[in-house]
C-alpha cells in the first residue's frame, strides 16, 4: 500500500478513537480538576500555534499577502462572525495582494 | 400541495422531538463552510503529491478540517508518519472532550447510534447539538451529520477535479483559507475574554520561536507549543482564577 494512503487510515483510526471513545467509557468526573482546564485551553492555544508562524511561511516571496488575508479574516469575523464570510473576504484580500 | 413558505415555516420551528429533515435543514451553513473549505483542501491536496483518490479517501473517512491541511502540509514536507499521526490526534484531542460532553448530554444506549454518531463529531457539529435547545434525538443528530459530511465530501471532489481550473494567483490565494478558518474560529473567543488573545498569541510565539531558533519540524514544534502553553495557563488558571475560558463552558 503507498505510504499516503497508510497514513489516511491510521489517522482515520485516531480520530474515530478520540470521538469514540468517550461514548464507552463511563466518564469520571472531572469538573474542576488541573487537566480538565488544561484540555479546555488546548483548542484556543492550537487555533495559536496553527496562525503563527504559519501565516509567513506560506508565501516566502510576499508576506503582504498573509497579512492581508490574516486581517480581512479578523475584521470580518469581528463584526460580522460566521465562517464562510471570514474565509471569503480573507481569500480575496490574499488575492488581491499577490496581483497588485 | 406543495408549498415552500410553509415547508421554510416548519423547519424553523423549534418542534419537541426533531426529525431528521430538521437535522439537514440546520446543517445548511454547516455544509456551505465545509464546501468552499473543503475545495481548498482537495486543491492543496494535489499540490502537496496526494492522488484524487487519496484526497477524497481523506475527506471520506476523516472529516475533520485543520488537522487534515496540517498533514497534507507535513506530508508534502516529507514528515515521517510517526509524526503526522501524533500531531494530527493531538489537534483533534479537542473531539474527545466534544464527545464527552456529548456522551453525557445524549445519553445514547443503541451500540448502532454509539457506533455512528462518534464517526461525525466536529466543532460545528458539535456546537449545533450543544446549543440546540431541549431534546436532541439520534434522527435530527444523523440528518445534521450526514450533510456535513456530504459538503465536506463533494467540495473535496470539486477542489480535486475542477480546482486546477482556478488561475495560479487564486490557487495560492486560496490557500490562506486555513488560516482564515483559524481566526474566524479564534476571534469569537477573543471578543469573550482578552485571556483567549493572550494563550493564543503566547502559543503562536513560542511555536515561532520553536520553528526559527531551533528549526523543530511544524507537526512536533505545534503539539509542543500548544501543550506547553495549555499547561502552563491552566496551572496559573486553576491556581488563581475561576475564568471560563473555552467555548465548551456556555
Amino acid at each position: 500500500m503507498n505510504e499516503i494512503t497508510l497514513i489516511i487510515i491510521i489517522c482515520a483510526f485516531a480520530n474515530y478513537a478520540l470521538r469514540a471513545t468517550p461514548f464507552w467509557i463511563k466518564s469520571r468526573d472531572m469538573e474542576g480538576t488541573y487537566t480538565s482546564k488544561v484540555l479546555e485551553l488546548m483548542p484556543i492555544t492550537a487555533l495559536g500555534a496553527l496562525i503563527l508562524p504559519g501565516i509567513f511561511t506560506t508565501y516566502p516571496d510576499a508576506p503582504m499577502a498573509g497579512i492581508a488575508g490574516l486581517a480581512a479574516a479578523a475584521i470580518v469575523a469581528w463584526f460580522r462572525g460566521g465562517l464562510i464570510l471570514p474565509v471569503t473576504a480573507s481569500i480575496a484580500a490574499a488575492w488581491m495582494a499577490l496581483n497588485f | 400541495m406543495f408549498s415552500f413558505t410553509g415547508l421554510w415555516a416548519k423547519m424553523n420551528r423549534k418542534n419537541d422531538r426533531p426529525g431528521t429533515v430538521q437535522g439537514a435543514f440546520d446543517a445548511i451553513p454547516i455544509f456551505l463552510g465545509y464546501y468552499t473549505t473543503s475545495i481548498a483542501f482537495g486543491l492543496l491536496a494535489i499540490n502537496s503529491g496526494l492522488s484524487s483518490f487519496q484526497a477524497v479517501l481523506f475527506s471520506m473517512t476523516n472529516l475533520t478540517g485543520a488537522a487534515q491541511f496540517l498533514a497534507i502540509n507535513l506530508i508534502s514536507a516529507g514528515s515521517a508518519m510517526g509524526e503526522i499521526v501524533t500531531s494530527v490526534a493531538m489537534l483533534n484531542m479537542r473531539y474527545f472532550m466534544m464527545s464527552a460532553s456529548l456522551a453525557k448530554k445524549l445519553g445514547l444506549h443503541s451500540i448502532f447510534s454509539k457506533i455512528l454518531v462518534p464517526a461525525a463529531v466536529t466543532d460545528e457539529v458539535f456546537s449545533v447539538i450543544s446549543f440546540r435547545e431541549g431534546k436532541t434525538g439520534t434522527d435530527y443528530i444523523f440528518g445534521l451529520q450526514s450533510v456535513s459530511w456530504l459538503g465536506w465530501v463533494t467540495g473535496t471532489i470539486t477542489g480535486v477535479t475542477a480546482g486546477n481550473l482556478l488561475p495560479k494567483t487564486l490557487q495560492q490565494a486560496v490557500a490562506i483559507a486555513l488560516f482564515a478558518l483559524f481566526v474566524a474560529l479564534l476571534v469569537p473567543e477573543v471578543k469573550r475574554s482578552t485571556l483567549a488573545l493572550v494563550l493564543a498569541l503566547s502559543s503562536g510565539a513560542l511555536n515561532s520561536f520553536l520553528h526559527y531558533v531551533f528549526h523543530i519540524p511544524p507537526g512536533w514544534s505545534i503539539v509542543i507549543s500548544m501543550t506547553a502553553t495549555a499547561g502552563i495557563g491552566g496551572f496559573f488558571i486553576h491556581r488563581m482564577i475561576p475564568v471560563k475560558a473555552g467555548r465548551r463552558q456556555e
